[in-house]
């Protein structure tokens, strides 16, 4: 009896201990992931160097902390013979940032495509929804027409995708009818005028130097991921993920119909405005450093869907896990395969449309 | 535990739908919301699940208002089964019935091992256990309804309201869900359900209200109010009451 309730638990809850298997290997494979793509590139690091020099930067934190905290200077550590300052350049300054940022913006954008699929209740929502997308594009688009530097675009492209989302949220407040249709719809207009916007700005730069720089950020790309840049968009990730991870359980519930999910106790209309503004924040941020890319969002909580099923306690971890390793390997690919950078957006058009298709039309399992 | 409806008045703009309606649901009883189409059964659940805000009158949950009781302490009192639809994801059946237990867990934690033992204990309780592990779009009109319940008590409430937990069901899958529905009150929960079904009301119920044209017409036990009368004015169909073999009595239409 004991036994038989243990596993008709198991079973039910969707197979935790399959769960926690598909978690670790997950994770195992990000982290290997994260390594070999250190590894990887036109300049050759070896995996020993690497070592060396996170080694080498983490020493020297510790003691600058220590020397902080005492008040006393400890030597350097000494520099390995391996390493050069050029290679180490290059380490820190270009292909460690990317690496991670490739991993948080996978991870971002799986999240909210996931968080939005559950509250609209449509599995082919994404995280270009309501115009986070659009809304970013014409941030960066302009920024990029009045010569800003990088800074300033990443800033533009985040700012504008927050005020696209909260203009849309305001418009579909004072909108009558079905509560989520009508924020579906007044995303689709008001993305649809962010477009119009990006193209007229494209219309009038400058089609020598600035109009290659726009159509190039709009199809995305980590190439240009400096320090600098992993540290502005921490902050605002960090504080849109949490949330989704903790009100997990309850986008479950979210997609029930309203009424269901009020009498069960869940007040629908804060915990939705709730994920929404969280799945935004994360999606401007990563939209912000990368330009659009397309795929991410809807396609790697499909795939979660089906290594760990519906219920969001396991999806959204899932997703996030299969997001980061999903960009990285694209990412990988993007500054690899041929000697120009591939942009981002068109590699994962191109991995995630098969994808997508084979997802569909693969036999159902029955259970 | 106790559900007191008096002088409920609700209007869809100038349509009065619900029209100086009051009743009391006792502990422990099955009372069944009997009338046509579009009487107006759906928005009395409404209201008094304090989905809807009436125009007048109140609903009292032992004996607070409820529109004054907070979503979540509600949900600990009132559980409420929809007739069975298809959600946009299949989720397994026990990840379906967990979800009925969120009311019970604080505000953002996930259900935990307590949680889950009540959801396997709801799901014996219907007796619907082999489904466990399925997924709730992969089984039967009537097994979904079944698992709807379980939902509802894995929830923990004192009542539940069914909302027509037979439409679409086939003959034995009535049968089986009303019997199920009517073995938990024997066991101490109150149920207010709707239905289309007079003999249901018959057979199932302790108590029968009545409506029509959004009011209360009849109020009682099932054997003193429905009357050849009352079926002709509720549905403009005549019929023959007759005493059944068993002592229930049943309807027989005159076509």
């Amino acid at each position: 009896m004991t036994r038989a309730r243990a596993e008709q638990e198991e079973r039910g809850s969707g197979g935790s201990r399959r769960f926690t298997a598909v978690v670790i290997c997950l994770f195992a494979l990000v982290v290997f992931g994260i390594l070999a793509s250190l590894a990887i590139g036109r300049y050759p690091i070896s995996p020993e160097q690497i070592l060396l020099a996170l080694r080498e930067r983490f020493i020297d934190a510790v003691r600058t902390a220590a020397g902080g905290v005492f008040g006393a200077q400890f030597p350097q550590v000494e520099r390995s013979g391996l390493l050069t300052d050029q290679m180490r350049a290059i380490f820190f300054n270009a292909r460690l940032p990317r690496v991670l940022m490739a991993c948080m913006v996978g991870c971002c954008l799986s999240a909210a495509g996931a968080s939005y699929q559950g509250v609209f209740r449509n599995p082919m929502a994404s995280p270009d929804i309501l115009g986070a997308s659009s809304g970013a594009a014409v941030g960066a688009a302009l920024a990029i027409l009045l010569e800003l530097d990088a800074r300033m675009v990443m800033l533009f492209a985040f700012t504008a995708s927050l005020l696209t989302i909260a203009l849309v949220m305001l418009v579909s407040g004072t909108a009558r009818g079905n509560k989520l249709l009508r924020i579906v719809l007044a995303g689709i207009m008001i993305s649809s005028l962010c477009n119009a916007g990006t193209s007229f700005i494209k219309l009038v730069a400058d089609p020598n130097d600035i109009l290659p720089e726009i159509t190039y950020w709009l199809m995305g790309s980590l190439a240009k991921t400096r320090p600098e840049n992993l540290a502005f968009v921490a902050a605002p990730m960090a504080v849109g993920l949490a949330p989704l991870i903790l009100l997990r359980w309850r986008i479950n519930i979210l997609t029930l119909s309203d009424e269901e999910a009020r009498t069960m106790g869940v007040n629908v209309g804060l915990v939705r405005v709730a994920v929404i503004v969280c799945a935004t924040l994360v999606t401007a941020a990563s939209v912000s450093v990368s330009g659009l890319i397309g795929w991410v969002g809807l396609v790697v909580p499909h795939l979660a869907r089906k290594l760990v099923g519906n219920n969001y306690r396991h999806l959204m971890p899932a997703s996030m896990l299969v997001g980061a390793l999903f960009l990285l390997v694209v990412d990988n690919i993007s500054r690899n395969l041929l000697l120009t950078e591939i942009p981002l957006g068109i590699l994962t058009a191109v991995v995630g449309a098969p994808f997508f298709i084979w997802l569909i039309t693969r036999k159902k399992e029955s259970i | 535990m106790s559900v007191l409806v008096s002088d409920l008045t609700f209007s869809y703009g100038r349509r009065r739908v619900l029209d100086d309606v009051s009743f009391e649901a006792r502990g422990g009883e099955l009372l069944c919301v009997l009338g046509p189409n579009g009487v107006g059964k759906s928005t009395l659940f409404g209201c008094v699940l304090g989905l809807l805000a009436p125009l007048g009158g109140e609903v009292l949950i032992d004996g607070a208002p409820v529109g004054k009781i907070p979503t979540r302490e509600l949900a600990r009192k009132l559980a409420f089964v929809p007739q069975s639809h298809a959600p946009t994801f299949n989720y397994s059946v026990f990840d379906m019935v967990l979800m009925g237990t969120t009311a019970r867990v604080g505000g953002i934690s996930s259900p935990g091992a307590e949680q889950m033992r009540a959801a396997a204990d709801s799901i014996e309780r219907v007796g619907i256990s082999h489904l466990t592990g399925r997924g709730y779009m992969r089984i039967s009109g009537g097994e979904r309804q079944l698992t709807l319940i379980a939902r509802a008590l894995a929830q923990q409430a004192d009542v539940i309201i069914m909302d027509e937990p037979t439409a679409n069901l086939d003959y034995g899958n009535q049968l089986r869900v009303l019997k199920c529905v009517k073995d938990l009150v024997r066991k101490g929960l109150t149920v207010i359900q709707s239905t289309h079904s007079p003999d249901h009301a018959f057979i199932f119920a302790d108590r029968v209200l009545a409506l029509h044209g959004g009011r209360v017409t009849a109020f009682g036990e099932p054997a003193a109010v429905i009357s050849e009368e009352l079926i002709s004015a509720l549905y403009g169909v005549r019929v023959l009451i007759r005493p059944g073999e068993n002592g229930v009595p049943r309807c027989e239409p005159i076509i």
